[in-house]
């Protein structure tokens, strides 16, 4: 099975994976979060641009600082990256609002996949 | 957004904006960075987010020479920089007066800004600003002299290629290249004075931050004595890197003064523990060992050759 509801005019694909009572599986979390990490390690590796990184392995657990050694002006940027392509569906703005550089550095990549596949998956609404 | 061609220059700028977009009566918010070892994310992660989700209009850009914005072989002035900003804002669609926040050498210039085009500015908040009325370029110019200093010792070398780790490299070898390769240097070196006359008629709010523990705190009296609509805030307890080191406050802080100005300031409440003493941007960029050892940093100065006293 394949979730495409990365692209905005797609993203309604991701609501339709609730249940009756707005629940979404955990199968069909794992589902979007592992789509999700495949996007974002992809503009990680395009932001980055770097021999390195290309076959390096990018898992949820990997952490922006100590293992991929970003700048904090890659975040910057990794951020717009993200905002292009997931929309306003998710907002990094309030994701980020209350972090300082240095957390921000310091959280591991699944920390941004997770936030990402909670807003995609948010049921129809609910947003604020 | 990403990139805007200014002035005849590419300027690297991104607009943070609330939930769902701002209002038309939303604060609009432009944010102007320190000199040579920084970039637009010191604003954007400790006070262009927050606002923003706050509800404020928020603008980030990269000064040219710096981060992802174009590095031209010369044009550093401050009047080059106002007009790269004069045409930023153009460029971007801004018709309105702005909330100009300026920390350290981008306060400076946010000063310069204000006092040139009072008209298009809405309020000042000023972090850290190096403010002289003799002497300001020379000062400059030392501070950019040290950096220098600091690159081009053999340690900092040896420990930039074998252990400083891939970011701070970066940050390293792109301050080395603004002030071998440009005219930075020799341009802050001819910054002009500000006059207290013109001082005096500024008719515009004005923040100013210092940090208590400061290498430039003298020069915050002199501000705020000269500029009549003056809130001078001092920290106890920071250094010059006051935004980094109590970004939680100045948050606080901004928000008072963006949308609850005529309540009184927020207290602010040092978190235990949390003391600084030498700035932050000189230990992430220099071994202490170095830094620490005025008498060495001196004479590098000199040798140097920007033509400042130690």
């Amino acid at each position: 099975m394949t979730i495409q509801y990365t692209v905005a005019s797609e993203r309604h694909t991701a609501s339709e994976r609730h249940t009756a009572s707005g629940e979404v599986s955990t199968a069909d979390r794992a589902v979007a979060e592992e789509q999700v990490l495949g996007e974002v390690a992809a503009l990680l590796r395009d932001v980055i641009g770097e021999e390195y990184v290309v076959d390096l392995e990018i898992t949820m657990t990997t952490s922006f600082n100590t293992d991929l050694e970003l700048e904090s002006i890659e975040f910057v940027t990794l951020a717009d990256r993200m905002r292009e392509r997931y929309g306003e569906t998710v907002d990094f703005v309030g994701f980020l609002s209350d972090m300082g550089v240095d957390e921000v550095i310091n959280m591991q990549v699944g920390q941004v996949v997770a936030f990402i596949t909670d807003c995609l998956l948010e049921p129809k609404g609910a947003q604020s | 957004m990403a990139e805007i061609l200014a002035n005849g220059v590419r300027l690297h700028v991104q607009r943070l904006s609330p939930s769902g977009g701002p209002r038309p009566d939303s604060p609009l918010v432009v944010m102007v960075h320190g000199m040579v070892m920084d970039n637009i994310s010191s604003f954007y992660f400790s006070l262009g987010n927050s606002l923003a989700h706050a509800g404020a209009d928020v603008i980030c850009y990269d000064l040219r020479g710096h981060g992802r914005s174009e590095r031209t072989p010369d044009g550093y002035g401050l009047a080059n920089a106002m007009a790269d900003l004069s045409a930023m804002l153009g460029a971007v669609g801004v018709d309105r007066p702005v909330h100009l926040v300026g920390n350290s050498y981008g306060a400076t210039m946010a000063l310069s800004y204000g006092l040139e085009f009072t008209d298009r500015v809405a309020s000042l908040t000023l972090i850290e600003p190096p403010f002289l009325i003799e002497g300001l370029g020379a000062e400059m110019a030392r501070s950019l002299a040290q950096v220098l200093v600091g690159l081009s010792d053999a340690e900092v070398e040896q420990w930039l290629e074998h252990s400083a780790g891939r970011a701070v490299t970066r940050i390293a070898r792109s301050a080395q290249s603004l002030l071998r390769d440009t005219s930075i240097a020799d341009d802050m070196l001819a910054t002009e004075p500000f006059s207290p006359e013109r001082l005096a008629q500024l008719d515009v709010p004005v923040l100013a931050i210092y940090g208590a523990n400061s290498d430039i705190i003298d020069q915050a009296e002199g501000l705020a004595k000269l500029v009549p609509r003056c809130t001078l805030i001092v920290l106890e307890h920071h250094t010059h890197a006051v935004l980094r080191e109590a970004s939680d406050y100045l948050r606080t802080l901004m928000r008072w003064w963006l949308f609850q100005r005529d309540t009184p300031v927020p207290p602010y409440t040092r978190m235990p523990g949390r003391a600084f003493a030498t700035p932050d941007w000189v230990t992430r960029m220099i071994p202490p060992s170095d830094l620490n050892s005025p008498g060495k940093v001196d004479s590098r100065v000199n040798g140097a050759d920007l033509g400042t006293s130690p």
